[in-house]
């Protein structure tokens, strides 16, 4: 599934131009670390984590973009930092959990 | 269309034996030297301790985790317990040669990141062999699926360590704290 249609479906704001790669799956988590060690590439990360580290976690292990959900919003220079790292980020006022069932109604696993 | 993402082969590489556990910073009482170490106990200690004519007393921690790299064709393991954290070359000062040489290279779709290492007991910087941030880098390129894109991961031969905040580096500081804060510790004055 491509990361265009899933915004779509969720009707996500866009914080960043939407880069269109394929989601090969969602992984949900606030700790850096934990990215690092366990997200896989071409993953779509959903979290409330706007530090800049998030992103550079996310564009180490090739996540193809993020969710910021509870309507987070991180700064400019960060979202300009993504858009140069060609990551996508949207932000919704949903919750974690809320995300994570549209994703899996949208045919994610 | 042509697709953004290429298909990932069986890995060579992987990271292997991930010990989660805590970066604890410590500040020396009287220098306010600065220095921190890994610790995988579940409850870390925080108890000042004597070490000579220093006293070294808790700081900050971070959740973090210490890791190895397995190599899948010959079965060998390489630890990276030195490793403190990666730092993302757009996370550093403007004016900083590691953000110059991050554009350059971000031209050719290349990320730099760099390594910093822990300090040793005595205050000096633990060494990172070359040899092993080569696998490291394997082990990272090897994950990515975006077509063309490379991860490069430098030793510090910037001398970051010296004017790093450790908020700069990849580490996960007060869970609930999920902004960017101004306070993270410095490690100006650190050993």
């Amino acid at each position: 599934m491509k990361l265009k249609e899933i915004a779509e479906k969720l009707e996500l704001e866009r914080l960043t131009p939407v880069f269109d790669k394929d989601v090969t799956g969602v992984y949900i988590s606030d700790m850096v670390s934990d990215v690092i060690a366990n997200a896989k590439a071409g993953n779509l990360l959903v979290t409330v984590q706007v530090h800049a580290n998030a992103l550079a976690a996310a564009n180490l292990v090739d996540i193809c973009g993020i969710i910021l959900a509870q309507g987070k919003k991180p700064a400019d220079d960060v979202i300009k930092m993504a858009a140069k790292a060609e990551i996508s980020i949207f932000s919704t006022a949903l919750t974690r959990w809320q995300v994570a069932t549209k994703l899996y109604e949208a045919g994610l696993r | 269309m042509e697709s953004m993402v290429e298909a990932v082969p069986q890995p060579r590489y992987e990271l292997a034996d991930v010990q989660p556990g805590y970066v604890i910073i410590e500040r020396e009482m009287y220098t306010k030297a600065a220095r921190s170490y890994f610790s995988a106990e579940p409850v870390p200690p925080k108890e000042p301790y004597r070490e000579g004519s220093q006293v070294w007393a808790f700081w900050e921690m971070a959740q973090s985790f210490r890791f190895s790299v397995r190599d899948n064709q010959t079965a060998k393991v390489v630890k990276f317990d030195e490793v403190l954290g990666l730092l993302y070359y757009a996370c550093c000062d403007r004016d900083s040669d590691l953000y110059r040489i991050g554009e350059l290279a971000h031209e050719s779709n290349i990320s730099i990141y760099v390594a910093v290492a822990y300090e040793a007991p005595d205050g000096s910087r633990l060494d990172i062999a070359i040899e092993k941030l080569a696998i490291l880098n394997r082990a990272f390129n090897e994950r990515l699926r975006s077509k063309g894109k490379k991860i490069l991961i430098l030793p510090d031969y910037f001398g970051l360590y010296k004017k790093l905040s450790y908020g700069q580096i990849m580490l996960d500081f007060g869970l609930t704290a999920m902004e960017e804060r101004a306070d993270s510790p410095a490690k100006e004055g650190a050993q």
